[in-house]
């Protein structure tokens, strides 16, 4: 019966969603940021700073062993992000250790969980979004290797977990368009509230989880230590007071249209988009850093893969002081280990250079426990008058 | 040989016995097979984890889903859409038809294109360029802002309207198909007699081609309607707040969330209420002339 898992994952969705209409093949539903990254960014050459502080650990992980003969399959998001993620992490790796990379550009929580149930993983590494990797998947997971990885150099404000660590940080921001604002700056998610300070419709994010119930409550007032646990019925009373103007957007590259476009004036979006609003489509677009969400993306271990060991190698090196800011060079996503210093040139464009006492950070765990009831808030206020 | 073996010769040779299964039949076994495989097997597997996960679920992803008002709301918006938009296709659609069956042949093969032509690119291209379209900064409210005749965008997109726009356009085809083919089959003679015999082209109208085409309308609907209850792309592209469709949450659970089990209980429910709409045509319509009128000569 378990064969048919794997079956089963895509007429789940295919046969019986999309199949069964030409309802389309892409599937602009919620999924992680960075399945939609920054288009390119220019190859800008130098190191990424130095490898600090040099402990036990960091310099094994650092140094990886040669392994030759071995091939790691990497899954991550594609495009732009997953090639900065080659340049920055794998072909290093591989010339030190002889490591082969073999990627897949469609990273799925599904997928994982469809290749651990059939028994046939064969992912090695994955980068998945903050919605994955807690104890409510380590039945899918292998436990991190802590003794090669840095855990205690990692940023403390993001959820690592004994099955996952972060392997860059991106921000939730407020992004506008500066013809719309007519040269005035909002200082913030009240001013995305305000529709009389400041016209326009307003972009978000058509996913309850994606950080509009937290902007909600901030622009109310509300401080960003103590979001959680979220108060939906506040949240929905002051999204009501904006409702008639919102643009829901449901994939990176659609926020990236409507604030580049000046269809909204401001928009909730995934800093690599706006930079690529501004850097690559040459938009007059902003980023309002103040009040910002610093999330991350992961790597995970799917519990059975025969390169278990290697992989925990793998993600020790991309972890460690001296990697770990890497991409950066390549898009404008930022490190995870505190020691780890991006490129100077780069830091303004970060969302991890950025934060201060205003940031906040998803509490992913209960996000996840929660999602149920934070999800009925959402449609029910969606579909409420 | 006996009386009894001669008897049953004679009689098999005159056609009175036939073989119990006719042998062509058997050309179907691959596809029957594969069917089983590929379709039956999993879609049982699939279903009967709405029941199973997490273990000992029983019926209680069912209890979640109507227990949720909200996404019981989207499960019959879902439905008023795909209502909508079937009622839309036959308003274009059937005059459509009926205009490919009196034109010219030449004239009959350039508007099948027309009507063939979007199926070949992409869903989620033609769902975009709606969006570009029907936007507040598209096309149409850029004209007609230049023009000075409005001072504000229409609501043109974000609307229901916007949803069935674009739900129409792509699934026209399967509306007209359908129609086209019966009415092809109808024989113009019955129309000159009408004449003949002093009906006016309008009365001929109602009374030969409209019933005798019926068959075609009804296909064509219940083919718009089944396959526009899975959308989810351009209601998502093209509607507001309110106009989300089930699949939406369907792929939300199945692919992020993991939660199999709800995930495929509202698979199930939405795959038995079609049934049920099927079934029911099924009375109306001869499920035949849904799936092969298009083909048919």
């Amino acid at each position: 019966m378990r064969r048919w898992t794997s079956f089963t994952a895509s007429l789940a969705t295919i046969a019986i969603v999309t199949g069964c209409s030409s309802g389309g093949s892409a599937t602009p539903i919620p999924t992680a940021p960075a399945s939609a990254p920054a288009a390119s960014a220019p190859a800008a050459s130098g190191s990424a700073g130095p490898g600090a502080s040099a402990s036990g650990a960091a310099s094994a992980a650092c140094n990886p062993p040669k392994q030759d003969g071995v091939t790691l399959t990497f899954s991550s998001f594609g495009g732009v992000y997953q090639d900065a993620q080659k340049k920055a992490w794998q072909e290093p790796y591989t010339q030190l250790t002889g490591v082969q990379f073999q990627n897949d550009e469609n990273s799925s929580n599904a997928t994982i969980k469809a290749q651990v149930e059939a028994g046939q993983v064969t992912w090695d590494v994955v980068d998945v979004g903050n919605d994955f990797g807690l104890d409510a998947n380590k039945e899918l997971l292998e436990p991190l290797d802590y003794s090669l990885i840095p855990k205690a150099e990692m940023n403390a404000d993001l959820t690592l977990s004994d099955w996952r660590v972060p392997d860059i940080t991106y921000g939730v921001v407020l992004g506008y368009n500066t013809d719309k604002t007519a040269g005035k700056v909002p200082a913030g998610w009240a001013d995305y509230f305000d529709t009389t300070k400041f016209p326009g419709k307003r972009g978000a994010w058509d996913y309850s989880e994606g950080g509009m119930f937290e902007f909600a409550l901030m622009a109310d007032g509300v401080k960003p230590a103590d979001l959680y646990p979220l108060d939906l019925a506040r949240a929905t009373k002051k999204l009501d007071t904006i409702k008639d103007d919102l643009v829901f957007w449901s994939s990176g590259a659609e926020s990236q249209e409507l604030i580049g476009s000046g269809e909204v004036a401001m928009t909730m979006i995934w800093n690599g988009r706006a930079w690529s609003a501004k850097n690559i489509d040459h938009k007059p677009v902003e980023i309002q850093w103040n009040q910002q969400i610093v999330t991350a993306d992961y790597l995970v271990v799917p519990k059975g893969t025969p390169n278990k060991d290697a992989a925990m190698k793998f993600i020790a090196y991309a972890s460690c002081a001296a990697n770990n800011a890497k991409p950066s060079e390549y898009i404008p996503y930022g490190p995870t280990n505190n020691n780890s210093k991006p490129n100077p040139d780069k830091v303004k464009d970060l969302s991890v250079s950025n934060a201060d006492e205003n940031s906040a950070y998803f509490d992913d765990k209960y996000l996840i426990d929660n999602f149920d009831a934070v999800d009925a808030a959402w449609q029910a206020w969606k579909g409420g008058s | 040989m006996s009386d009894a073996a001669v008897a049953s010769t004679a009689q098999r040779r005159r056609g009175v016995i036939r073989p119990g299964v006719n042998r062509w039949a058997l050309l179907a076994l691959p596809a029957v097979v594969f069917l089983l495989i590929f379709f039956l097997a999993p879609l049982v597997e699939m279903s009967s984890r709405s029941v199973t996960e997490p273990p000992g679920a029983g019926l209680s992803n069912y209890v979640k889903f109507f227990d949720q008002e909200s996404y019981v709301r989207v499960l019959t918006n879902t439905f008023w859409i795909a209502v909508l938009s079937t009622g839309v296709c036959l308003l274009i659609g059937y005059p459509f038809a009926y205009l490919m069956t009196v034109v010219p042949g030449r004239v009959a093969g350039l508007l099948a294109i027309a009507v063939l032509l979007p199926f070949w690119s992409s869903l989620l291209v033609r769902t975009f360029a709606w969006q570009v379209i029907l936007r507040d900064t598209g096309i149409i409210n850029r004209f007609l802002e230049s023009l000075g005749v409005i001072s504000e965008p229409l609501p043109l997109i974000r609307t229901t309207a916007g949803v069935i726009i674009g739900m129409s356009h792509i699934l026209l085809p399967f509306m007209v198909l359908p129609i086209w083919a019966v009415m092809r089959r109808i024989d113009p003679e019955y129309g000159r007699a009408a004449a003949n015999l002093g009906a006016s082209p309008a009365r001929a109208f109602f009374r030969i081609m409209l019933p005798l085409s019926l068959p075609g309308a009804l296909a064509g609907c219940l083919l718009v309607f089944v396959l526009a209850l899975g959308f989810y792309i351009t209601p998502a592209l093209l509607g507001g707040l309110r106009d989300q469709m089930i699949s939406q949450l369907i792929v939300q659970q199945v692919q992020q969330r993991l939660d199999w089990g709800f995930g495929t209980a509202m698979s199930v429910v939405l795959m038995l209420i079609t049934f049920v709409v099927l079934f029911v045509a099924s009375r109306a319509v001869r499920l035949r002339d849904v799936f092969g009128s298009a083909v048919e000569d």
